[in-house]
């Protein structure tokens, strides 16, 4: 369980984390979304302890990181895949972070084994590939069997064959009621892998919510509908205040309305439909309409390719704390 | 909040409950801090240079002055055995302050720091067991490396005078002098790293010290020079090394202030201390 608290950090004049206020449960996997530079690492490491908060609190099964006597044994973190010496080989990497918990050689071995790292434990880790140093890292991690585990970005650099592993390794540890704190920045892996998603932006809080709700936001937004009559349509439409789009001839994207509506319209114009198909908003809908305002580094729109956002007009993100509020209900009724 | 489970297939697993983790207690991060030493190239790399530099040019020196006319060598009898096994110590001076900079800024210029310290969150024990480390290290390594010199200059001994009578206060108080001294430079090099965080900052600035400040403010006939020069860290330091005809020299060169050889070593821990003490505050207060 970990409880933050109005967490803010700030490096000079910038400030890196804005009065973040949330838990993570024990027991799910809770995925940190966000876009690069919205303050996902620097709330991790403050966690650890590792970075002084500014302002605010954070704990972490009930009490400071530092108060416990045996950290290890409450959070395992993987907070940057080269956090380890180049020089030094795995295994000893590992026997060395062991013996400040006193933990012997035995689980050095076995987190070694599970996470496949055995061919290169007695390889220096300046040779490791990235992805062999997040397996290094997870080890680290889990090197004290903690109730608590905090991944930043794990996935990064992995193969399928381990991404999946990762996937799979979350959610058995949550099953076993572990809290599990994973980042990314990548949302089709959150869409697999997490039940709760707190997703921020510029170093505040967007949103804190299951991921099913954080779905629905961006859900039924769009419709597709094909006709023979797409100009006509397409004309009636925009007369009727939906933005709409046409990437092929004949086939027109529709935001703002329902698809009983727009085919109620279309027949009391005797416009044909030969398609009329709601658009399931996926979790990188929701996650880019959240963040719309508030991604650090801006392409270039045109380039950023997300076409069905920039013509949804798109609801002002003012959701925060579990409180959704779809407001694109049916505008055409 | 773990719950006993069984082995996930595929996960070959955590096994929750039965891994016995104990509380981060001060000896436990001194062996982890000694795992961290022993296990990378460059502490073994520099521990030889070390040795290697000490013997030899304990050797050559005493092979030199063997050579030299009788009565340059200031009369038989007179030579104490440790002043022989004592002149590559500005040499291996250099090498442990390396060893002390790079036992803590590679912690910094790797990452491995974040690591640490996410084990010992309180972060100061880190920094002790480190000292203790590199101390234990450097003693032993200094005591190794006199006693190969001694077995090395044997053969010059008889045509040099030397003797070794370390019931004699002067001489086993030089011979302590020498390991005691390469302890305070190893942890001077290690405040410095502490501090800084950069092994190329750290590094220049302790051998900077060394080898340039305090000679600078030795032979530069400028008043404040000469008042502060006896306090720096090394050229207080050595003076525990050094017999009484030395100790006599220097001060008939200098204008400063005349310390004894254990005032001049407190004076020297005096700025370990220091150092280590305004590493250990920074230590708390900056991030990882």
């Amino acid at each position: 369980m970990i409880e933050a608290q109005g967490l803010t950090k700030r490096y000079g004049s910038k400030t890196a984390v804005d009065g973040m206020t949330f838990t993570v449960q024990p027991g799910k996997v809770t995925g940190f979304l966000g876009p690069n530079g919205a303050g996902k690492s620097t709330t991790m490491r403050m966690v650890v302890g590792l970075d002084r908060p500014t302002a605010g609190t954070v704990t972490v099964n009930g009490r400071r990181y530092a108060e416990h006597r045996a950290p290890l044994q409450e959070v395992g973190a993987l907070l940057d895949a080269k956090a380890v010496h180049t020089g030094r080989t795995a295994q000893n990497h590992l026997l060395a972070m062991a013996a400040t918990h006193g933990i012997g050689r035995r689980r050095v071995d076995e987190v070694i084994e599970m996470t496949g790292l055995g061919p290169v434990a007695r390889k220096r880790v300046g040779g490791f590939s990235l992805g062999m140093g997040q397996r290094l890292g997870i080890a680290s991690a889990m090197l004290g069997d903690p109730a608590t585990l905090i991944l930043d970005e794990p996935v990064n650099g992995l193969d399928p064959e381990g991404v999946l592993w990762v996937r799979n390794l979350v959610k058995y540890l949550a099953g076993q009621g572990r809290t599990v704190f994973l980042s990314s920045h990548l949302m089709s892996e959150m869409a697999v892998t997490a039940d709760h998603v707190v997703v921020v932006g510029r170093g505040r809080l967007l949103a804190d919510a299951p991921v099913q709700e954080i779905v629905g936001l961006a859900a039924g937004t769009t419709v597709r509908v094909r006709s023979p009559q797409a100009s006509a349509l397409e004309e009636l439409l925009r007369r009727q205040g939906l933005a709409v789009t046409s990437t092929e001839l004949g086939l027109l994207e529709v935001t703002g309305g329902t698809a009983p509506a727009i085919g109620d319209a279309a027949a009391a114009a005797g416009i044909a439909l030969h398609e009329l198909t709601p658009v399931h908003g996926s979790l990188e809908d929701a996650y880019l309409q959240l963040t719309a305002d508030d991604v650090e580094f801006h392409a270039d729109p045109s380039a950023a390719g997300r076409p069905a956002l920039a013509a949804a007009g798109a609801p002002e993100p003012t959701l925060s704390s579990g409180a959704t509020a779809p407001t694109t209900e049916g505008a055409l009724r | 909040m773990t719950t006993l489970a069984p082995t996930v297939p595929g996960t070959a697993s955590a096994r929750p409950g039965r891994t016995t983790v104990h509380p981060v207690t001060f000896p436990r991060v001194v062996a982890a801090e000694w795992i961290k030493f022993r296990t990378v190239r460059s502490t073994v790399w520099t521990i030889l240079v070390t040795v290697v530099a000490m013997v030899g040019i304990n050797t050559l020196i005493a092979w030199g002055m063997s050579m030299a006319p009788a009565e340059a060598q200031g009369g038989p009898g007179t030579t104490s055995v440790v002043t022989l096994l004592s002149s590559g110590v500005t040499m291996a001076q250099l090498v442990v302050a390396v060893l002390g900079v790079l036992t803590v800024t590679t912690e910094y210029t790797t990452g491995m720091v974040r690591s640490s310290f996410a084990a010992v969150p309180r972060r100061l024990p880190t920094l002790a067991a480190k000292a203790i480390v590199l101390a234990a290290v450097t003693l032993v390594v200094s005591l190794v490396s006199m006693a190969l010199s001694y077995v090395t200059t044997l053969p010059f001994h008889d045509a040099l005078g030397a003797t070794l009578d370390l019931s004699d206060g002067e001489t086993l108080r030089m011979a302590l002098g020498l390991p005691l001294y390469l302890v305070a430079v190893a942890l001077l090099g290690l405040g410095f790293g502490a501090l800084l965080r950069s092994s190329a900052g750290a590094i220049a600035t302790v051998v900077g010290l060394l080898l340039v400040v305090e000679n600078v403010f030795m032979l530069v006939p400028l008043r404040l020079f000469e008042v502060v020069s006896p306090f720096l860290p090394a050229t207080a330091g050595a003076r525990i090394m050094y017999d009484e005809t030395m100790l006599t020299m220097i001060d008939t060169m200098s204008e400063g202030a005349v310390l004894t050889p254990w005032q001049g070593y407190g004076v020297m821990v005096a700025w370990v201390v220091v150092l280590l003490g305004a590493a250990a505050v920074l230590l708390r207060r900056r991030d990882a």
